[in-house]
């Protein structure tokens, strides 16, 4: 006894800073993956507020461009639009078949109050949270593309996965034939990603569209992710590697939208209903 | 200025510079600003390593939780703070430390500060990047990250100095 206090006495710098050490590491880890609190990231309270002071300084610098991008995407709703652009051949005779369709998704508006774009793992502070609604695994998107998923959330902030972290892993395809893949993230470029998972033995097109497939239930199918830059093969693999061009820029995004799918509890009591693979 | 008052300005000081404008700071290459080491160079002399350690932690963790990096800041800083006694052990002066006298560039010369910090910053980054990675094959780019971040790091600490801290020499 007297030999092992001895010994905790001798190393004991050591062993402070080991335990302080391992401390770090295991929020690292832990967090990294699953957040058990809002407390040590930007949705607290605290960090929340202070980032929302500096964005209301900040915000007005890509001001222009993001007017712009708004403007382009009333435009395209617009013309999506029959009200605004389409004239009806058969007056008088109106057909309404709401009953015909159930609101899968709903959509909350959002602010960026706090982004990185040259970090390994790259996350975004929105200005909404719980109160609002936000639950974590819920999907974010913008006028032009997908921009990550809901990580972490408190009372009125939470955090975003951006498309720029290691492993954010969406559910992606390309538009016209199909081919599906996961979406990764290098950490080098951010106007570039990559997509892994697809087979070399089908052809791919450059420039071809890349969106969502909506597997997950968290993004509806078809939201933007951007083009094909180009494909190399893998090395020892039968794989593509996939280089995207995102259609979003990251580096100045304000206005988002966060995803509120309202069948996710059916598509999940359904999907739960597979039996697991039996153990032998 | 009473000392204590002193780090503690200092504290908030580093925090909301590191957060809200070096964090912000993002140019490409892989160039990442991470000045806060010089807060632990500046403690005084006498300050046992625990208490290093401690001012270390709580820097490390407010930084992390405004900048979502969960303890990476934390753990980098933890390496400044143990490794400082013994850098300056390695690098004393002859007639060793004054207690009284703050460890910068100017009361310790040039050369000694190129030294000490120069080590000190560059196991600090390296250590950042390297668990922020944690990929083999990723070496090249974490080498890449570090010879970048540092030196213009460590630029940046030296200015900090001539801006904040006054030259005169007391007595």
């Amino acid at each position: 006894m007297r030999n092992f206090l001895a010994f905790i006495r001798r190393f004991q710098v050591l062993l402070i800073f080991a335990l302080m050490q391992g401390l770090a590491l295991t929020f690292y880890f832990t967090f990294v993956h699953f957040p058990r609190s809002q407390y040590l990231t930007t949705a607290s309270n605290l960090s929340g507020s202070i980032l929302e002071i500096r964005n209301d300084i900040t915000k007005h610098f890509a001001l222009s461009k993001n007017n712009t991008d708004l403007q382009k995407e009333n435009v395209r709703l617009m013309e999506e639009s029959n009200l605004m652009s389409f004239v009806s051949l058969d007056n008088g005779l109106v057909k309404i078949n709401d009953t015909l369709h159930k609101q899968q998704y709903s959509y909350v508006p959002a602010t960026v109050i706090n982004s990185t774009y040259d970090k390994r793992n790259n996350y975004f502070t929105l200005n909404i949270g719980s109160a609002q609604g936000v639950k974590r695994g819920m999907g974010v998107f913008s006028g032009k593309g997908v921009v990550g998923v809901v990580h972490n959330t408190s009372e009125h902030y939470s955090v975003v996965k951006s498309c720029l972290t290691e492993t954010i892993n969406i559910d992606i395809m390309v538009e016209k034939t199909g081919q599906f893949g996961l979406l990764k993230w290098n950490g080098r470029d951010a106007r570039r990603g990559t997509m892994s998972g697809v087979s070399n033995d089908t052809e791919i097109k450059k420039w071809s569209n890349i969106v969502t497939r909506g597997g997950g239930g968290i993004f509806p199918r078809g939201l933007k992710v951007g083009k094909v830059e180009k494909a190399d093969v893998v090395e020892g693999k039968p794989l593509w590697d996939i280089t995207i061009l995102y259609s979003e820029d990251y580096r100045s995004l304000q206005r988002v939208y966060v995803i509120k799918n309202l069948l996710l509890e059916e598509q999940k009591e359904l999907e739960d209903l597979i039996p697991n693979d039996p153990v032998q | 200025m009473n000392v204590v008052v002193k780090i503690g300005l200092r504290f908030l000081f580093f925090l909301f510079a590191q957060v809200l404008v070096f964090n912000q700071i993002e140019i490409g290459f892989g160039l990442q600003l991470m000045i806060y080491p010089l807060f632990i160079l500046l403690l005084p002399v006498e300050m046992g390593v625990v208490t290093l350690m401690v001012a270390a932690f709580v820097l490390g963790i407010l930084i992390d939780a405004m900048s979502n990096t969960y303890g990476l800041h934390t753990s980098s800083l933890l390496i400044v703070a143990y490794m400082r006694p013994m850098i300056f052990k390695l690098f004393a002066p002859r007639d060793g430390y004054d207690a009284l006298v703050e460890t910068n560039i100017f009361t310790m010369g040039t050369a000694w500060f190129l030294k000490v910090f120069g080590i000190l910053i560059v196991v600090h980054h390296l250590w950042f990047f390297m668990l922020e990675m944690f990929k083999m094959n990723e070496i090249v780019f974490v080498l890449q990250k570090t010879f970048i971040s540092a030196p213009i790091s460590f630029l940046i600490c030296i200015l900090l100095q001539y801006l904040f801290i006054q030259k005169r020499v007391d007595k």
